[in-house]
């Protein structure tokens, strides 16, 4: 069965970015355009094996969303990466304390983020 | 000289006015040489002010003492600002409404491509799902015509065999054909009795007719001889007869299966090595088959991995527009700075001074802001991968 994987940008380039990369690599695809939303939906359900965030969102950033999600029931293990233009170690500190499982750098091409959802994602 | 100073202003004010209110379709017609509605009146309201400098400066000459100067100038000075900040405003609201179409222009342009780049990842999963499809179809084709290949081999060596089992039914035929043929001598010996039996038959009514009426019963007896020796003649004429057409019958029959056999094994042979030839033949296409969906596989691999690329690298319009996004807000501080500047101009000169340092400010913060971004767009080569990529 596919495995599925939340992904939390506001720009719709890089929602239909990644889902077409997901999609094309056999994972399912949920979408959220903000932080608050994401939340939202991983309240509702289904629970995604894995969730990709950005930074810079409106309504609620990606790291208060990382802090949000990791103290939701079943979410303390869930793989958190981070997509993400900025690149300073401090930031990358902040969401490594809030619980997230890695970082990375926009623009990232399709079979490196493939490359780093199998590593953090056992059976993908 | 005042008087012209307002001239001026109004002038410039005027053109201002007019590049906000007239209708786009209206300036296009005298815009042409500018390409954007309105520009030619910007550029009206900027040689007005320009006069409006050039007097003023005229009027600034004269003046002898500093004091008197500040108060003489303060209030046109602080127009001109006021006059220079609104243009300047109005320029930056131009480049900032340009700056947001060009970033809904490449957002549009983004989504199509991926539009475009899922559409070929279809199309090309489409051909190889339809190669694997028929390949499956070829196979099970493949086993109809073995079994198919099987049955006609199973039948050529039963035709193989058949001119065999057909020699031993012949041995046999002509074992019954021996029999018939002997039981025709005994018939001829039958038909010999028959004979010698009614020559006795008729010396005995020769006898019967001198012995006189003593011989009657005689010559009735002698009579009934010769007619039961007719009739046994009669009969083994018959079975001769009989036995002879069997006799023909059974060995025509027996020669012509024999050639009829032969001709339908050369028959069965040719269709059984038509069949296999064409099951060889289907086994190279099946294996050309194979090989050309390996290769098409492998090239929609490919494919697959350069569409993955092309999605990775559209990332760069999000990177790109926040970057934009980062100059748009430094701009907006710059502008909010200016008009404080403006305002605090001719009143205070204490708090000028001030002005340098916080205009360094809007600058830092806004290198400070890029710093963070350092990675992204084409800082991205120089960057090593432990950089762009760091697991926790």
């Amino acid at each position: 069965m596919a495995k599925t994987i939340m992904i939390v940008d506001d720009s719709t380039t890089m929602l239909m970015s990644l889902r077409n990369s997901l999609e094309i690599a056999n994972f399912s695809v949920l979408s959220a355009s903000d932080g608050l939303i994401a939340l939202d939906k991983l309240n509702a359900g289904p629970k995604p094996d894995l969730i990709i965030t950005d930074i810079n969102m409106p309504n609620m950033n990606g790291i208060e969303f990382i802090g949000k999600a990791r103290a939701l029931p079943g979410y303390r293990f869930v793989p958190i990466l981070v997509l993400t233009t900025e690149s300073q170690q401090a930031s990358r500190n902040e969401a490594k304390r809030l619980g997230a499982t890695g970082w990375l750098v926009k623009p990232v091409g399709g079979a490196d983020l493939i490359k780093v959802i199998k590593q953090v994602l056992p059976g993908a | 000289m005042l008087t012209a100073n307002r001239i001026f202003l109004i002038g410039a004010l005027i053109a201002l006015a007019l590049g906000r209110v007239l209708p786009a379709n209206s300036l296009q017609v005298t815009d042409s040489f500018l390409g954007r509605p309105g520009d030619s009146l910007l550029l009206l309201a900027v040689v007005f002010l320009g006069g409006l400098l050039w007097m003023t400066r005229q009027s600034r000459a004269p003046q002898a003492s500093h004091h008197r100067q500040q108060v003489q100038v303060a209030e046109p000075e602080r127009r001109l600002g006021q006059a220079l900040l609104a243009t300047h405003l109005i320029l930056e609201q131009a480049i900032d409404d340009k700056l947001l179409e060009v970033v809904a222009d490449t957002e549009a342009s983004a989504t199509s491509i991926i539009q475009e780049v899922r559409a070929l990842y279809d199309s090309s999963h489409k051909l190889v799902a339809y190669l694997e499809s028929s390949g499956l179809r070829g196979g099970m084709m493949e086993n109809d015509i073995s079994n198919c290949v099987a049955f006609l081999l199973d039948l050529g060596t039963f035709v193989h065999q058949l001119p065999d089992k057909m020699q031993r039914d012949m041995v046999s035929v002509q074992l019954v054909v021996k029999e018939i043929t002997e039981l025709s001598e005994l018939v001829s010996s039958v038909q010999d009795i028959a004979m010698q039996s009614h020559l006795l038959a008729i010396n005995a009514a020769i006898e019967g007719s001198h012995a006189g009426p003593a011989g009657a019963a005689f010559r009735v007896i002698a009579t009934e001889m010769r007619t039961l020796a007719s009739n046994s003649s009669e009969v083994a004429r018959r079975i001769n007869i009989g036995l002879a057409r069997a006799r023909n019958v059974v060995g025509n029959t027996m020669a012509k299966s024999l050639v009829e056999s032969s001709e339908q094994l050369q028959t069965v042979s040719k269709a059984a090595d038509s069949i296999v030839r064409l099951q060889e033949n289907f086994e190279d296409m099946r294996q050309f088959h194979k090989i050309r969906f390996t290769v098409v596989s492998k090239y929609n691999e490919d494919l697959l991995q350069e569409i993955s690329e092309v999605l990775g690298q559209i990332q760069y319009q999000d990177v790109v527009s926040q970057c934009i996004e980062r100059i748009r807000s430094a701009t907006a501080q710059r502008n909010g700075f200016f008009e404080s500047a403006v305002q605090q101009w001719g009143q205070d000169d204490a708090e000028l001074t001030q002005l340098p340092p916080q205009l360094l400010q809007i600058l830092n913060n806004f290198v400070s802001e890029e710093e963070k971004h350092l990675h992204s767009a084409r800082h991205a080569a120089d960057a090593g991968s432990e950089q762009k990529i760091e697991l926790f």
